[in-house]
């Protein structure tokens, strides 16, 4: 049984940041389109309020907007800095109902190895992630979601899961060295 | 750091992640800052563990996001452009004289503004009918999304349902995931007779059956139902059973597909 269907024949996203840049509405509602529903998920998981996860959601396609001009695709995937802004704009709004969390995540230039602009390669990446984690042991699986989705660091997973630091800090080097060999194309 | 340069490329992998602290994160930050190939070596790290975002439970954006969105821009663009003031009216001075060419002029901007307003309605109606479509779709999106997780998942089971006798023949098969209560039918039968439709039911293992579409098939055409029951029921079997047009609230007709769950 297929699901997906098709051929893809929609813009690049580096023609879409074209688009935009030249002002054209269209041209972020496509982006929106391709790309809204990947931030609403991590959106989601991380913050579990709708409210908050809708005003994110929002401003960061407004974000874009404004400065696509900045965006340089030949260095960076669209999709990766979309979810480094999502990921890093949610954990602040964690963050400033619990300031003791931790001081500002760094945005930088993203490169990702897969191109993520068909709805078909997202769902093999989607699959391919969900499976490289759920392969990981299961203290080093919670070790990354704990880091990931909440924002935590060595330090403050072994206070959470009451692990030694030095545990916590092997689970996660072996965790992200496994998930490098994996997730690499 | 060998020459300043981290000595485990995991380091950037840790970094992107947000486990480092103190020491181990300022020292990456300071380096990269100044050393191109490693800054290179983060921003992959950084797309790496971007990619965990995927692993997040599908949630489609909210139905109105795009809306404001597109408002928000639109609103913006306006703000950078010019406004209209109502200018206070004058006192018949050097123009009256051209009150008779301002008339029919007066005129033709009534036209357009009727023009404009008719064209406004339009693009409103069209605005609507867009929107309406982009709600389905990303309906449609998240119902797929469902659909391939359930596909994916390692408790999803697949039942197959035979023809019983003296019954039209048939063949087809569910895949069903209990503690997600969906189920997917893919199946074919020969034309419903005209006053019947087929049934579709999840046999519980307590409780009634439970419908799960009705359908009446069509010649040589592949049936396929999708539907959501109530999540963690679990399925004894599956059957699709002949009954009056519309479909009945419990079986009545004979069974003609039947499937156990082994």
């Amino acid at each position: 049984m297929s699901v997906i269907t098709g051929t893809d024949s929609r813009a690049s996203d580096a023609a879409l940041i074209q688009r935009i840049v030249g002002r054209d509405e269209s041209a972020l509602a496509e982006a929106y389109d391709r790309y809204a529903g990947m931030l609403s998920s991590v959106l989601n998981r991380i913050l579990r309020d709708t409210q908050a996860a809708e005003e994110i959601l929002q401003d960061i396609f407004f974000q874009l907007w404004r400065t696509a001009a900045n965006f340089d695709a030949s260095r960076g995937s669209l999709p990766g800095w979309l979810m480094v802004i999502a990921r890093n704009r949610a954990i602040s709004r964690l963050r400033r109902h619990n300031p003791a969390m931790g001081d500002e995540l760094v945005e930088n230039t993203v490169v990702l190895q897969s191109n993520l602009e068909s709805n078909v390669a997202q769902q093999q990446m989607i699959g391919k992630v969900k499976g490289a984690l759920e392969n990981l042991p299961k203290e080093q699986r919670a070790a990354i979601e704990l880091a990931y989705f909440e924002g935590l660091t060595h330090s403050e997973i072994a206070q959470r899961t009451g692990d030694p630091l030095g545990t916590v800090k092997t689970r996660l080097r072996s965790a992200v060295e496994t998930l490098k060999r994996n997730l690499n194309p | 750091m060998n020459n300043g340069h981290p000595t485990r490329e995991e380091d950037f992998d840790l970094y992107a992640l947000g486990a480092l602290e103190g020491d181990e994160k300022r020292t990456i930050e300071t380096h990269v800052a100044d050393c191109a190939p490693c800054a290179e070596k983060l921003a992959e790290a950084q797309g790496r563990m971007a990619m965990i975002a995927l692993a997040a439970p599908y949630s489609p954006p909210p139905a109105g996001v795009k809306e404001k969105l597109m408002r928000q821009i639109v609103g913006s663009s306006t703000g950078r452009g010019g406004t209209f003031a109502v200018m206070p009216s004058k006192q018949p001075g050097v123009f009256a004289g051209w009150l008779w060419a301002l008339v029919p002029l007066s005129g033709g901007f009534a036209c357009a503004l009727v023009f404009l307003w008719l064209h406004a309605l339009q693009l409103d109606s069209q605005i609507e009918a867009l929107n309406n479509r982009a709600q389905e779709q990303d309906s449609q999106i998240a119902q797929q999304r469902s659909i391939i997780d359930m596909l994916g998942a390692k408790d999803t089971v697949v039942v197959s349902l035979a023809e019983q006798k003296l019954q039209p023949l048939g063949t087809a098969r569910v895949l069903y995931n209990a503690k997600r209560g969906l189920l997917v039918y893919n199946g074919t039968l020969p034309p419903a007779p005209a006053d019947k439709s087929y049934q579709l039911w999840l046999v519980p293992t307590n409780g009634a059956p439970i419908s799960a579409g009705v359908f009446e098939s069509s010649e040589g055409g592949t049936d396929r139902i999708t539907a959501q029951v109530p999540a963690g029921t679990a399925a004894k079997a599956f059957a699709v059973t002949l009954e009056p047009r519309g479909g009945k609230p419990a079986p009545t007709g004979p069974f003609v597909l039947l499937g156990p769950v082994s």
